[in-house]
């Protein structure tokens, strides 16, 4: 367990402050490498048990795409000790909830439960973890239910293409150009085997982490984490090598037709660096500058004050290798979607060529902190965070000081990083537009 | 050395432990944790603002929240007048203008929202005292200008037009208006004509009237101290004028004599939505109150419910089916049971809703059932106690409902106690199948012959027709519609007659055509001219520049768009030499083909539909003949698109009839073309089409 100290503490103010909401936890490996991470919190009597397995969407060969959502779905069906079907209501009928997502650089199960409940936590996810029975039935029922999944969240939903279509813009190699839920055909055309040799590659417990938090003693709780996973045999390592992509150098402009909206939607979007990269903290910085509030640039401007847009929004979305950052306008009435894009752009261009000003710096850092403070209001997120510190960061301390970093960047820093990758050259514009549906 | 001592240990660790887990089988929970339920302390103003706190200090932050917790409030023909009052409300105050209460409120990384009766903040709790005073600013001195007033105004206009397509938002305000009665707070609904009769002085006289502190809660929750927040409240919210707001009684809504079918008929639907709904007497101070949310919970609350597992499950007819069951301590509540299915399912689904509905009314449930709800609900109980949001709202319905003090320290002894029995009981006193409304929002033409059909107990259910605004109307006649006999020939013949006769059209050899039309605040033109000899030529300009021009001469033609010319292939040809002709219907009557695919409406007129190719389908009026919409399906860059075209504002040109509105759309664009002049056998000449 390390000490943390605040070495450099400018206002007597800002230490109280960290100190008073810094997340304690304890963390180490088991023998087959599993990483351990406890966070204990006793206010109220409730535990979370996650599981976040380093597998995402971008962890498949060509013709094999979307393995890790499917997965996702599939280590629900059941397990040697756990009748198929019978996941959820374990879960419901003790109390507790339970989900998993899968982005393209990870996959994450949890369950909440009340604090009575943990050694069941801990048995399913380890369950999970030891033997998930995958057979044939199984994946043909869930390639089904992702077929179902993608039409809701896709096909059927408005707005629901733009993240497929950003990938596919953005990347021409990396396999961030595929969808993460994976092209139909591909699932189709799994088979049993290639499904276990995944499951084989990615689901053991030296290419996971997890996390205990809330309501434990902390002894206990390593007993159990120590009964129930220590058994799991270590898997082979896992190591990735995907191709590197060649930087956009000149504009392009893409149509994509959505069925089912009614309002078009105006897209800048630009390949950023991954997450872990200083810049991608002063990338977020720039979204919330241009998006975030009612005063904020975009928003002022073009939602407030010249009624053009309906909305604006300026967000990057975090992923390992390369991130992606996307700035959209939906426009009021007849509002030209060209008229969209150069107002954006001026915007871009002002954080581009000027530094911002001292007091929108100032408001900057106080949306940070406000918004550094509320992600630890929950011990689910705090979970979540920890996990994800610890895989994707390497470095679980940044739970408590993610905030530094912010703190440092400087208004220089800021407006070279926006000409470092947010040049009109380096863009690709997306009209995404309404598809008529017949109306018959 | 110290590794292996290490590695030996675990090993210890872990064989001495392992003994103690069986994995086979699954662990039983340790002894039900220990619930920690703290009260908030709470003061009163002289005004009547009550106020609680809770002390939380885990986090440096804080919130504030204010409710107004009034009787219902019927809005009448200026119905909207609420929602316009809580968009303005927040808009700065008369002491601080907009953009700097924004400002500032963003600066300090803070957030702020109003609605008609209600207000929250939150932020750090260093900010704490400074939104203690601009929240008490903008909810006490509201800035009520015009200009935000017309802004406001033109925002739910907009909102409110492009709910009218909007199947399951007019399914919604039908219901409520079925349910209650349009003169009833819950059943009346803002339409543009309310909005439209709503001035910037009845914004000011709803605040005033409901705005006002007798039924006013602010509950303070997080990293502040009871002292601080009982003088900032007493600083900066005595100055709020202590008032009652004005009540009213309403009448009480009923339900029908008979379980019976209310249905509403959207042509553009392609699902239906169905919800089964009765009127529910329930409070939450009922004894049967927690019985009451068992028996929903198990019949339709979630994934492992009732209506779930058999709607889509076991049939596959939808993504979801669910219900839910109101409590209001002022007025009559709705149980109502919801699903959106496929056309083709709709009497089916009807009638699983139904069946459902009456065996947990007939039926107990089973003891497993009630028992894992049981353990739903104590779990979510017993979680919600992580967010100390939850300290606060339980006291505040504590307060508001009415309920006894010790309500949530006796909730899980309370809920453990509940029998199959009293779940029966309750599923027969508030879910109703023989008094049950089934609204039916859908396209009638495919839906309607099998809903009326529809056997319930041996029965069949009445079906009533209610228009989009929840009036009793005619059933709509599609069987009239299209006469026994009728052709897609006769349709074309009749629009031929109508707009001059085959005759009179033969005679044409040539017209040509101006119009003109704005897109994105640029000016369009447009020639069109056409002869009877295979000739036709489109110019589109804008501002004196063509941008796409096509031109057709017998068996050659070219067109030309944004500077690039490219000569027609002869499959092109062929396409445009259908819609060349002066009067296309000509030729389609002889080229043949056509079928009569029954009536449809266009807007709001009946129209029957004729599919020409599989490209084109064309409606044409059932009153008049006249056409009034063509749609082609084109491909473009290998998308295939839908192109639609209304014709409208006929007028008369030597004894012809021609549409003098053209309005087009393709994907987001709108183009609205206004004719200026149309000439028939005159103005053009062999070198337009060179």
């Amino acid at each position: 367990m390390k000490k943390k100290l605040f070495a450099v503490c400018t206002l007597l103010f800002s230490c109280t402050l960290l100190l008073a909401q810094e997340v304690q936890y304890e963390e180490y490996d088991l023998d087959n490498g599993l990483h351990v991470i406890l966070h204990k919190d006793n206010s109220a009597p409730v535990v979370t048990t996650s599981v976040m397995y380093h597998v995402g969407g971008k962890d498949r060969t060509e013709g094999r795409t979307g393995f890790a959502h499917l997965f996702e779905h599939l280590l629900f069906e059941g397990t040697k000790n756990i009748e198929k079907g019978k996941w959820f209501e374990i879960v419901s009928s003790n109390g507790g909830t339970n989900n998993a997502n899968t982005t393209q650089d990870r996959t994450y199960y949890y369950e909440v439960f009340p604090s009575n409940n943990l050694e069941l936590g801990l048995w399913l996810e380890s369950e999970r973890m030891l033997h998930p029975v995958i057979n044939q039935d199984g994946v043909d029922t869930q390639i089904e239910v992702v077929k179902e999944e993608k039409r809701l969240r896709y096909d059927n939903s408005p707005y629901g293409q733009l993240l497929p279509v950003l990938g596919e813009n953005l990347f021409e190699k990396h396999p961030y150009k595929d969808p993460n839920i994976g092209y139909m055909k591909d699932l189709e055309a799994a088979t049993l085997e290639d499904v276990k040799a995944y499951n084989e590659k990615y689901y053991v417990p030296n290419n996971a982490v997890l996390v205990v938090a809330g309501d434990i003693d902390i002894a206990k709780t390593k007993g159990l984490v120590q009964d129930y996973f220590g058994p799991i045999p270590k898997g082979a390592d896992v190591s990735r090598n995907y191709p590197k992509e060649t930087p956009i150098t000149t504009e392009r402009r893409v149509q994509f037709y959505d069925p089912n909206i009614q309002i078009p939607a105006a897209g800048l979007a630009y390949r950023t660096p991954g997450f872990k990269e200083r810049d991608a903290y002063v990338l977020d910085m720039i979204s919330t500058y241009l998006s975030d509030g009612p005063t904020s640039k975009l928003y002022k401007k073009m939602v407030d004050d010249q009624k053009q847009a309906l909305q604006v929004g300026a967000f990057n979305i975090p992923q390992e290798d390369y991130s992606m950052y996307f700035v959209f306008a939906l426009p009021v009435g007849e509002t030209p979607l060209d008229t969209l894009i150069s107002e954006m752009e001026e915007e871009i261009a002002k954080v581009r060529t000027v530094p911002i000003s001292e007091r929108d710096y100032q408001k900057l850092q106080n949306k940070f902190e406000n918004q550094y403070v509320n992600s630890n209001s929950s011990v689910e997120g705090i979970a979540n965070s920890l996990a994800r510190n610890y895989m994707l960061y390497g470095d679980t301390e940044l739970i408590n000081k993610e905030i530094e970093i912010y703190r440092s960047v400087t208004r220089d820093e800021i407006m070279e990083v926006a000409s470092k990758y947010l040049k009109p050259n380096q863009r690709v514009i997306i009209d995404y537009l309404p598809e008529e549906k017949p109306s018959n | 050395m110290k590794k292996l001592y290490t590695l030996l240990f675990s090993i210890l660790v872990a064989t001495a432990t392992q003994a103690q887990v069986d994995r086979s089988t699954m662990p039983k929970p340790g002894p039900a944790p220990e619930i920690n339920l703290e009260e908030p302390q709470s003061f009163s103003l002289n005004n009547g603002l009550k106020v609680m706190v809770v002390e939380n200090h885990k986090l440096p932050t804080v919130s504030i929240q204010l409710t107004i917790d009034n009787p219902p409030i019927l809005e009448g023909d200026k119905a909207g007048v609420s929602s316009l009052t809580g968009s303005l409300m927040g808009q700065g105050s008369k002491n601080i203008p907009k953009d700097e209460f924004n400002e500032e409120v963003d600066f300090l990384g803070a957030r702020i929202s109003f609605g008609a009766q209600s207000a929250f903040a939150s932020s750090l709790s260093k900010y704490f005292p400074r939104m203690m005073e601009l929240m008490a600013d903008a909810a006490i001195n509201p800035n009520f200008t015009q200009e935000e007033f017309d802004k406001e105004k033109d925002i739910l206009i907009t909102a409110l037009k492009a709910e009218e397509k909007d199947v399951s938002a007019i399914s919604g305000r039908v219901q409520r208006a079925l349910a209650y009665g349009k003169d009833h707070p819950y059943g009346e609904f803002t339409t543009i004509e309310t909005v439209n009769n709503i001035k910037l002085e009845d914004v000011k006289t709803f605040y005033r009237d409901y705005f006002v502190p007798a039924n006013a809660y602010l509950v303070v929750v997080g990293d502040v101290n009871f002292d601080e927040v009982k003088e900032l409240t007493e600083k900066y919210f005595t100055s709020w004028t202590k008032a009652v707001p004005p009540s009213f009684t309403y009448s009480k809504p009923k339900d029908v004599y008979n379980t019976q079918i209310s249905f509403v008929d959207m042509p553009n639907a392609v699902q239906s939505e169905i919800t089964v709904q009765n009127i529910v007497n329930l409070k939450m101070k009922d004894p049967d109150y927690l019985p009451a949310l068992l028996a929903n919970q198990i019949l339709g609350g979630g994934g492992e419910a009732r209506l779930f597992l058999n709607l889509r499950e076991d049939k596959g007819y939808t993504y979801g089916s669910y219900s839910a069951i109101g409590d209001d301590k002022y007025e009559p509540s709705r149980f109502r049971a919801t699903v959106s299915v496929r056309n083709a399912v709709t009497d089916s689904s009807v009638v699983e809703i139904l069946k459902e509905i009456d065996r947990i009314i007939t039926e107990p449930v089973s003891e497993k059932e009630l028992k894992n709800t049981k353990a739903k609900y104590a779990g979510r109980f017993v979680m919600a106690l992580e967010q100390p949001q939850t300290i606060a709202n339980y006291a505040l319905n504590i307060e508001k409902e009415g309920l006894p003090k010790d309500f949530y320290k006796t909730y899980l002894e309370r809920l453990e106690k509940i029998t199959v029995e009293d779940v029966q009981k309750a599923a027969q006193k508030y879910f109703s199948s023989s008094n049950a409304r089934v609204v039916v929002t859908g396209k009638g033409s495919e839906v309607l012959e099998n809903l009326e059909k529809v056997e319930f107990k041996g029965k069949t259910l009445p079906v009533l027709f209610y228009s989009k605004t929840a009036e009793r109307t005619e059933k709509p006649d599609y069987n009239a519609a299209s006469p026994e006999g009728l052709t897609a020939e006769t349709v074309i013949e009749n629009y031929l007659k109508a707009i001059g006769g085959k005759e009179t059209l033969e005679s044409v050899y040539s017209y040509s055509m101006t119009a003109e039309a704005e897109m994105q605040g640029m000016k369009l033109n447009l020639e069109l001219k056409k002869t009877s000899k295979d000739q036709f030529m489109q110019d589109i300009q804008m501002m004196g520049n063509s941008l796409s021009k096509q031109v057709l001469d017998g068996d050659t033609g070219y067109m030309v768009a944004q500077g690039q010319r490219k000569d027609f292939s002869e499959e092109e040809i062929t396409k445009i030499k259908e819609e060349s002709a002066p009067f296309p219907e000509l030729n389609y009557l002889a080229a043949g083909g056509l079928t009569l695919e029954g009536t449809d409406m266009v807007g709001d007129t009946k129209a029957y539909k004729v599919k020409v190719t599989d490209n084109k389908t064309v409606f044409y009026d059932t009153e008049t003949g006249l056409k009034l919409q063509e749609v082609n399906v084109i491909d473009m860059q290998g998308q295939t698109m839908q192109q639609t075209m209304m014709l409208e504002d006929y007028r008369e040109v030597s004894g012809i009839l021609f549409p003098y509105k053209l309005i087009q759309s393709m994907g987001p664009q709108n183009i609205e073309f206004i004719v200026s002049e149309i000439k028939v056998n005159e103005g053009v000449t062999p070198a337009d089409f060179e």
